[in-house]
């Protein structure tokens, strides 16, 4: 109500001035001028360089339509052609510039890490997840494809050689290139469609040309580029539509008005099947739409309502129905390509799995018995199924591991037994066994309410839980969750779990009642406890090879407490037995999960990078992001800082504009009855929002912001610089600047010399060049530039001398390893400084862990334990990991806390009992074949399955050093190794998770000595936990 | 266009007239001279009703009441008056009256029913308990509310002695009953007020009726306010604040008149009481701030008004709206920290100077006054909410895998710390005279249970990648340069004199020798591994005015120094008082529910409006009084419903004027605007900010929302019944009301608790989701 208010002052203004104006022969409708100033019709002519409008044709112009006083027609297919050889040469211009030694880095560039390596997965179709969609990522693997990329090569890492491999990554290259090369004919033809001069419009195109963080981007195989050239086009697009529409009734619906109108739609399909951000893109077309269609509802002489209704058709058709169809076709093909399983399984549901290559399961038993032996799949998270291992746990009861396991195993299988064994049906008598149930009379179904036990049947123990703190968790509502017994153990009250079917979301009728393979989801409360088997995103230490934590929760949440049958198969049901099985969605049903897996994965991005930055920090520059650096060379992501504090100087400019603008008119000052005024507010002011509504909704997110996402704001701020030099030195009458319009070049000129001298200053850092190291120190103007100077020779001619390989930040390369092998060796343990046996509580009062009531059986292990070789021993250690006489111990016992920890390291001892480094790149594989026959557990079926550690032992494990002492900090490689470039989602990106893993561990695997002590706990602690129970 | 306005604007004289053509109201005709006499003399004693400003105003209102009786006059003459009449005349003292006897009724009956500790009334009867034995406490809401409570008990002869157990009995000498009728009384002052409010909105008398029985009649009102909690003045201070404001909006015209100032400084006075109880207060604060935004943007726009007058409506509104609310705001908390003059549990929060004032506290008691080398200290660190600088054997799993170093709130032998000297200068010596320590030394700290030097490197820190690593390294003799920090005094509390660390009121930076950065404890917390403690960062950024920056040694102890009384000196209140603030945002923000845990009692911000689910106050015994919390289901759907009405009746109405379609007259936009947008805008802004926050919130959180909602409820009955028959309003608003109180007189035992079994009431759960009772639902 404020803003009808407001409105009707605004009309009532509006009149006041048009009646005070000189020209009082066209009344306005006050509904056409009310709701933006700018359209209320102007006593003066505008005095553009117009062909001498007629009197008449401009009184006929001002006449009650809902076209704007002051526009012409723009359209970009009329231009002179002088303006397209202007084009043509900035195009080959762009072209020079951005493709000079596309060739340089030859090894991987920053986040080239992700989006090579998708392009890989998508040439061998293995299903991967990522927070964006995919049109710019399949262009980009199509290039590669084209150019012969046969997806061998994995983009592991930062610098990762590409020449040997013989990856065709210039082709890839080339893809981004060019739509960088693209951006500036579109900036040219957008400033043109806007209707700037074409002296502004070649200025504009050369400020994205030499734009060095547009460049850097452009050279890479990175999403910004083709980002950025669909954003650009639908600005372009939506500009010329704006145009057709504000030049009236006379051009609606005309060929040019749609052929726009479908374009902008296109553009914010492409746009948004980039990157998410082009939501921001359709919010400044909706807004802008928006008011369009306001300012035709007030046009009550022209537009009937039967006409509104088709523009808003028209509209919604194009800005709505084409992106969203066009966005999902690519989701489509992005389905279509990835038709087998791979790393982005683990992130979509069971159902959607199975669509995928061998992912599909075969048809099982529908009917859950008692002694059926049964995968169990949790449902709400995609950790996978109740899973045990001949693993113990390193605290609590120290019994045997349950987890959540994301792979098909013979470990993943349950025998469901009742709670009491069942009577012969003829004699009368118990049946004892596990078998006990396969003959029975009738199948006993397991039905709502239950108590049942679960056998796992690879290492005869039965899942267990009791009153003892859950591994990770440190909640006193959730329990351990553990497996307990032995061959032959009828087991104990806490074993045994009710079964409570979830009604509402079971499936069909008679899965409410009773259990039915994965059509029922149900509940297992623990009887003795009352607590709830229960599962959650919490990954287990590496002693359970980071699979998920398994609990016994009292009032956790209800999905997180649902579990459901996946695999069953019972010797009574046998080959007609009704069959079930996954219900395979459709591609909406697809495309909505993917949807949802993406937002969460984006929104879960919040850890904190060594090189991102918060948005307050773009406008002004303040940082960049170190891409790449190798051999005394660099490549820094960083704007031309020219262009930047321009574009903002313009923005800032308008703003204050507009705040003063209001002011007055809010005083009844007639400021808005000039045209070129109502225009300047109007046009600058379009740019300015698009400016706002690409740089301000980052305010609101938590995740991790980088430099680059300032760009499309950047390119709309470009564009409001170039507006406002043409309105200042082109368009605004009374200064006597547009009278001379030298003064137009000279200043467009001198701007571009100074943009041009600016980005070849800070060209080497773009290009990745040689450059000096004073060179470099003489432009950091400021500390928080952080590129590092220091890594460029004194002078040119020292390039020619240097080794590659001795380069301080090379330390992941593989010819590098070499010299780490020479460093000198850590510094020996500083002796103890204080001797206190007390270990510190940090949080809590002391443990009651191991008095906790409920732990049936002592910890020693049965003796049908099948466990080959381990090394079985307590040591007892005080905080600076000096081990204490037992005795001491004793004495100790009671008075302070005993805390397990496992900071033991593995050595590897030769034949000869010396001490062996661990190969680049992890141990060979004939180990992992060494310790397949000791068959701890059966192979997992799919070997290449993240996780191992089932086919682990401990043979040749000798964990017995000390604590690793603190480690030399000076001159650590450490220090080098966190200055070095990292890829945008370091650590974080979701479909990289398990490689960047294994990609840690083999990193780790190359350092030196040293940092092999202090981090001897990454590898291998699956060992070293059964080494100390 | 000022005419105009002012036209638009005295809805007030033309409410009156719209007050009289009420259905029900007998058409008696009555002489005009005596109503004004009459009014004449009320004007004193009601000087806040309407009549008041019937006589200011009397010149355009009095033509209007004359002509009815007039033309009456012809038939009936208008020579008495009936007794309807004089019911007529007096309904505005009247109806309020018998509403607040309700009112009265609905919220103390049976209030004692309950002997046990109810809900929150665990918190904040403690906290009221604090109040009484002068222990110092820390909460995150403002202090007013609890120091109501706390006063409460001290009427009620209560002396603190009691735990508030959650689900305890109160004891014989506890006057529970009392202290619940104190918070009761607030529940029941809302009715009348928002009676008057639906007035001064220019209701018409049925809407204003309506209005105030979906206020009394709500059972979510009404349980609330029996209760020890502070949601009942919170909704007492949110209805006072509406109300003072539609006050002073009626009277805009009269600008600068007594009347005016004085609803003025009471919108002001209401809003500092509001925002003293809880900080949801500030949501209504935003209603009237922008409503005063609007008000002076028109005035600014008014070409006619003198830039003096201008400047005089800005002044009069900033010292009015927020001067005044500020001085309430602040005087809450002198009176705060006036009272609570005992050390108790909410010391840790404060600073270590102010903790020193305290009685009972063990800060800088016996400390030596300078510091020495080979003092063992813990040092604070003095941004709001720092904890002290901590050490554990525990180390980094990433980064440099050294020892951790965090930040702690809690007293514990990890964090003590030795100063020693750089290992350039000469070792310590134990036995020489102590030397002191002064501004620009450069020192070494040893932690004192594990004997590792402070260190930092050039390690990005675990959370906050941008700055250092600060760990824990080496010994007595191992180690290097990197050990080494520069003191540099930033101000001392107690003297000029910087040559010497004084113990609490020396402020010092602790800067690293070889990398330049500060030592630095933001409130970012560690992970698991790091035990959520703060974690502490080496920061390049050189800013003196960071507090997060700023240490002070808070426990001093040294064998070879005299001990003294370093708490001599008092912090400044100003700084006491940002200080807790930024603390209370800190822990509010931090009330973020554990995504694994079933809360039965949370909900969520959609659950609210459509009345999903509710709350059950105590256990569910059968040998227990039971409360649940629901709302009347009327109330909450309709007001739901009419919220997104509202919406389309004003795009309706903004669409067809843009068409050029002119049927509003400016009176009826002005009506819309004030009394239908601004109660909407006030829904938005109570209801929004809990769909944005991460914390975990509850049903009541809805409760002040839900007010703005009744008055978009009434607003639109008023609107589409402005014009129809007498017999359908009669009909309609007769439905309502009988709905409105049935249904209340329904779920009554509810608010006024349940005995027996739950399953006795299992006809008023009409879904699963109303967890009244543990048996099935009756519909759904």
């Amino acid at each position: 109500m404020a803003r009808k208010q407001s409105q009707q002052q605004q009309a009532t203004k509006a009149a006041d001035t048009a009646s005070s104006g000189f020209s009082a022969s066209a009344a306005p409708t006050p509904s056409s001028a009310a709701p933006m100033a700018a359209r209320a019709p102007s006593p003066q002519p505008p005095a553009v360089k117009a062909a001498k409008p007629s009197k008449a044709k401009e009184a006929a112009k001002r006449k009650q339509d809902y076209g704007s006083i002051g526009v012409k027609d723009y359209d970009i297919f009329l231009l002179p052609v002088s303006d397209y050889q202007i084009m043509l040469v900035l195009t080959i211009l762009a072209a020079a510039v951005r493709l000079f030694r596309i060739y340089q880095p030859t090894s991987v560039v920053f986040d080239e890490v992700h989006f090579g390596g998708f392009a890989s997965k998508y040439i061998k179709g293995k299903f991967f997840m990522d927070v964006h969609p995919p049109l710019a990522k399949l262009l980009i693997t199509l290039a590669g494809w084209l150019a012969g990329f046969d997806g061998k090569f994995d983009f592991k890492e930062i610098g990762k050689d590409y020449l040997e491999p013989g990856v065709p990554y210039v082709a890839m290259r080339m893809f981004p290139a060019i739509c960088g090369v693209l951006l500036a004919p579109i900036m040219f033809l957008t400033l043109k469609a806007a209707g700037c001069r074409t002296m502004t419009a070649t200025m504009g195109a050369c400020l994205i040309i030499f734009e060095n963080g547009l460049l850097t981007q452009a050279r890479l195989i990175l999403l910004d580029s083709p980002l950025m050239v669909a954003t650009a086009f639908t600005a372009m697009a939506f500009t010329s539509f704006t145009n057709q529409h504000e030049l009236g009734p006379s051009k609606a619906f005309s060929a040019t008005w749609w052929f726009w109108l479908v374009m902008t739609g296109l553009g914010l399909g492409t746009t948004l099947s980039i990157k998410w951000v082009g939501l921001f893109t359709i919010a400044w077309v909706g807004s802008l739409t928006l008011i369009q269609l306001w300012v035709l509802l007030g046009d009550t002489k022209t537009v009937t309502m039967r006409i509104w209704a088709k523009h808003f058709m028209a509209r919604a058709f194009c800005l709505i129905v084409i992106p969203l169809t066009f966005y999902m076709a690519m989701f489509a093909i992005h389905f279509a390509v990835l038709h087998n399983p791979g790393d982005g399984d683990g992130f979509m549901s069971s159902e959607f799995q199975s669509t995928l290559n061998n992912k599909g399961m075969k048809d099982v038993a529908v009917d859950v018995a008692m002694g059926s032996k049964v995968s169990i799949r949790h449902v709400n998270t995609q950790g996978g199924y109740l899973h045990s291992h001949p693993l113990m746990y390193p605290t609590g009861s120290k019994q045997q591991q349950i987890t959540l396991y994301p792979h098909k195993d013979e470990n993943n299988m349950w025998l469901l037994e009742n709670q009491t064994q069942p009577i012969h049906h003829q004699t009368g008598e118990q049946i004892n066994g596990t078998a006990a149930w396969n003959d029975l009379p009738a199948p006993a179904y397991v039905k709502n309410g239950d108590v049942i036990r679960l056998y796992h049947t690879s290492t005869h123990r039965r899942l267990h839980s009791h009153d003892v703190r859950a591994p990770v968790t440190e909640a006193d509502w959730q329990n351990e969750v553990s497996a307990y017994g032995y061959d032959g153990f009828d087991g104990d009250a806490n074993d045994l779990f009710r079964v409570e079917i979830i009604k509402h979301k079971s499936t069909s009728a008679i899965a409410k009642e009773r259990v039915r393979t994965i059509q029922t989801k149900f509940k297992l409360v623990h009887i003795m406890s009352g607590c709830v088997l229960f599962s959650h995103k919490v990954k287990l230490p590496d002693w359970a090879s980071e699979q998920q934590e398994v609990t016994c929760a009292r009032g956790g949440t209800l999905p997180n407490s649902l579990w459901y049958v996946e695999y069953n198969e019972h010797p009574m049901l046998g080959e007609h037995a009704e069959k079930v099985n996954y219900a395979k969605p459709g591609f909406f049903g697809k495309f909505w999960e993917l949807q949802k897996v993406m937002w969460k994965t984006n929104a879960g991005l919040v850890e904190s990078h060594a090189w991102d930055s918060r948005p307050p920090s773009w406008p002004i520059l303040r940082r960049g992001i170190n891409f790449w650096g190798r051999n005394h060379l660099q490549v820094y992501l960083m704007g031309n800082p020219i262009v930047w504090w321009s574009s903002t100087a313009a923005v800032v400019a308008y703003v204050l504009f507009k705040g003063i603008a209001i002011l007055r008119w809010q005083r009844s000052c007639s400021d808005y009855s000039s045209s070129t005024f109502k225009r300047f507010d109007y046009e600058i002011g379009t740019s300015v929002l698009g400016w706002a509504l690409h740089y301000f909704p980052f305010y609101l997110m938590a995740r991790q912001l980088f430099l680059h996402h300032y760009f499309p704001a950047l390119y709309f701020a470009v564009i409001a610089f170039c507006q406002l030099f043409d309105f200042t030195t082109a368009r605004i009458p009374g200064l006597g600047i547009r009278e001379n319009p030298i003064i137009n070049k000279a200043t467009a000129t001198s701007v571009l010399i100074l943009a041009i001298l600016v980005f070849y200053l800070f060209s080497p850092l773009a290009y990745g060049n040689q450059w000096t190291k004073s060179e470099c120190k003489r432009l950091k103007l400021f500390d928080t530039w952080d590129f590092d100077c220091n890594t460029f020779p004194v002078n040119y001619a020292d390039y020619g001398t240097m080794k590659p390989s001795s380069s301080k930040s090379a330390t992941q390369t593989p010819q590098s390893s070499s010299a780490k092998a020479k460093q000198p060796p850590p510094p020996p343990p500083p002796p103890p400084a204080r001797e206190q046996g007390q270990a510190q509580v940090p949080l809590q009062e002391a443990g009651n862990e191991r008095q906790a009531a409920g732990i049936s059986g002592s910890v020693p292990l049965p003796d049908n334990q099948k466990l080959l070789k381990r090394e079985e021993r307590v040591e007892y250690r005080d905080q600076d990991g000096n081990v204490l006489d037992p005795e001491l111990v004793k004495e100790l016992e009671g008075k302070v806390e005993f805390k397990t920890r496992y900071e033991t390291r593995t050595r590897v001892v030769d034949a000869f009992g010396n001490e062996i480094q661990e190969p680049q790149g992890g141990w060979s594989k004939d180990l992992d074949q060494d310790q397949a026959r000791d068959p701890v557990a059966p192979p997992h079926p799919d070997v290449e399955g993240a996780d191992s550690e089932t086919k682990r032992s401990s043979k040749q494990l000798i964990p017995d050093d000390p604590i690793p002492p603190p480690v030399e900090s000076q001159e650590g490689a450490r220090e080098a190794e966190v200055k070095e470039p990292k890829h945008a989602s370091n650590r974080n990106e979701a479909s990289m998770k398990n490689e960047e893993a294994a990609a840690a561990e083999a990193a780790s695997g190359e350092e030196s000595q040293g940092q092999a002590q202090a981090q001897a706990t990454d590898h291998k602690v699956a060992e070293a936990a059964e080494a100390f129970v | 266009m000022a005419t105009d306005r002012a036209t638009a604007v005295s809805g007030a004289d033309l409410g009156d007239a719209r007050r009289r053509n009420v259905p029900g109201v007998d058409i008696a005709a009555t002489p005009p001279a005596p109503i004004v006499d009459d009014k004449k003399k009320l004007a004193p004693k009601v000087g806040f009703s309407n009549t008041f400003r019937s006589i200011t105003g009397s010149n355009l209102t009095t033509p209007f009441r004359k002509a009815p009786c007039m033309r009456r006059r012809i038939g009936h003459g208008c020579h008495q008056k009936s007794f309807l009449q004089v019911l007529d005349e007096w309904e505005f003292l009247i109806a309020p009256i018998i509403f607040t006897a309700f009112a009265i009724f609905t919220r103390l009956f049976r209030i004692g029913r309950s002997p046990i500790v109810t809900w929150d009334e665990a918190h904040f009867g403690k906290f009221g308990s604090h109040y009484l034995k002068q222990e110092f406490y820390f909460d995150v809401h403002p202090p007013l509310g609890k120091i109501m409570v706390g006063l409460s008990g001290l009427l009620a002869g209560y002396n603190g002695s009691f735990e508030f157990k959650s689900g305890e009995t109160y004891p014989e000498e506890l006057n529970y009953t009392f202290m619940r009728a104190f918070n009761a009384f607030f529940g029941i002052v809302c009715i009348p007020m928002a009676y008057y409010t639906a007035r001064e909105l220019n209701f018409k008398r049925p809407t204003v009726w309506l209005v105030t029985l979906m206020v009394l009649c709500e059972n979510s009102y009404t349980t609330i306010s029996r209760f020890i909690l502070l949601d009942s003045m919170l909704l007492c201070g949110t209805v006072a604040t509406v109300f003072c404001w539609s006050k002073f909006h009626r009277l805009q015209h009269e600008s600068f008149e007594p009347e005016w100032f004085f609803w003025l400084f009471m919108t002001g006075l209401s809003i500092g009481c509001v925002c003293s109880v809880k900080l949801v207060g500030l949501f209504v604060t935003a209603l009237v701030g922008l409503y005063t935004v609007e008000d002076l943007w028109n005035k600014f726009g008014n070409l006619k008004m003198p830039p003096t007058e201008l400047a005089g409506h800005v002044a009069a509104r900033v010292v009015g709206l927020i001067i005044v609310p500020l001085l309430v705001y602040m005087f809450s908390f002198a009176l705060h920290f006036a009272i609570l003059q005992n050390s108790g549990p909410g010391d840790a929060q404060m600073s270590s100077l102010f903790q020193a004032n305290l009685r009972g506290t063990e800060v800088g008691k016996n400390s030596p006054l300078e510091l020495a080398y080979g003092s063992k200290v813990t040092l604070k660190n003095m941004g709001y909410g720092g904890g002290l600088l901590h050490s554990h054997v525990q180390t980094y799993p990433e980064g440099s895998n050294q020892q951790q170093v965090t930040c702690y709130h809690h007293k514990d032998a990890n964090n003590d710390w030795y100063f020693y000297p750089n290992r350039d200068e000469t070792p310590y010596d134990a036995e020489a005279d102590p030397r002191f320590i002064g501004d620009g030394e450069v020192i070494r700290l040893i932690h004192s249970s594990t004997g590792r030097n402070l260190h930092s490197h050039d390690i990005p820190a675990p959370i906050s990648k941008g700055q250092k690593e600060v760990s824990c390294y080496g010994n007595l003799t191992i180690g290097d340069a990197k050990d080494h920090w520069k003191v540099e005094v930033v101000r001392d509390a107690a003297s000029r004199d910087r040559s010497r660390i004084r113990t609490l009121t020396t402020a010092f930076r602790l800067r690293h020798k070889a990398l330049g950065c500060y030592l630095r404890a933001g409130n970012t917390n560690l992970p698991q591994w790091g035990f959520k403690q703060i974690e502490v960062t080496c920061t390049k950024e050189n800013k003196p005015r960071d507090t997060y920056t700023h240490w002070n040694v808070e426990a001093h102890s040294n064998d070879k120094l005299p001990p003294g009384d370093p708490g001599q000196y008092k912090s400044p209140f100003w700084h006491d008082f940002v200080h807790l603030n930024v603390a209370m945002m800190t822990s509010n923000n931090a009330l973020v529910p554990d995504p694994d845990k079933q809360d039965d009692l949370a909900s969520k911000w959609w659950q609210w409006p459509i009345l999903h689910v509710g709350l059950r106050m105590c256990s569910w015994d059968d040998k227990i009084v039971k409360y649940f919390l629901l709302g009347n289901p009327l109330v909450y759907w309709g007001s739901t419903v009419s919220l997104g009405v509202f919406g389309l009746v004003v795009v309706w109405y903004l669409l067809r004027w843009q068409r050029g379609i002119k049927e509003l007259s400016p009176k009826e936009i002005d009506h819309i605007h004030y009394s239908g947008f601004y109660p909407l805008l006030g829904w938005f802004l109570h209801y929004i900010p809990f769909v944005v926050m991460a914390r975990v919130t509850y049903v009541h959180h809805y409760y002040p929302a839900l007010y703005f909602a009744i008055l978009t409820f009434g607003f639109l009955t008023d609107w589409f019944l402005r014009n129809k028959k007498p017999i359908m309003q009669y009909v309609i608003f007769g439905v309502l009301y009988t709905i409105v109180v049935g249904l209340y007189a329904l779920f009554i035992p509810i608010s006024w608790g349940m005995e027996g079994s739950n399953r006795e009431y299992n006809y008023l759960k009409w879904f699963s989701t109303w967890r009244i009772t543990d048996g099935e639902a009756l519909l759904g």
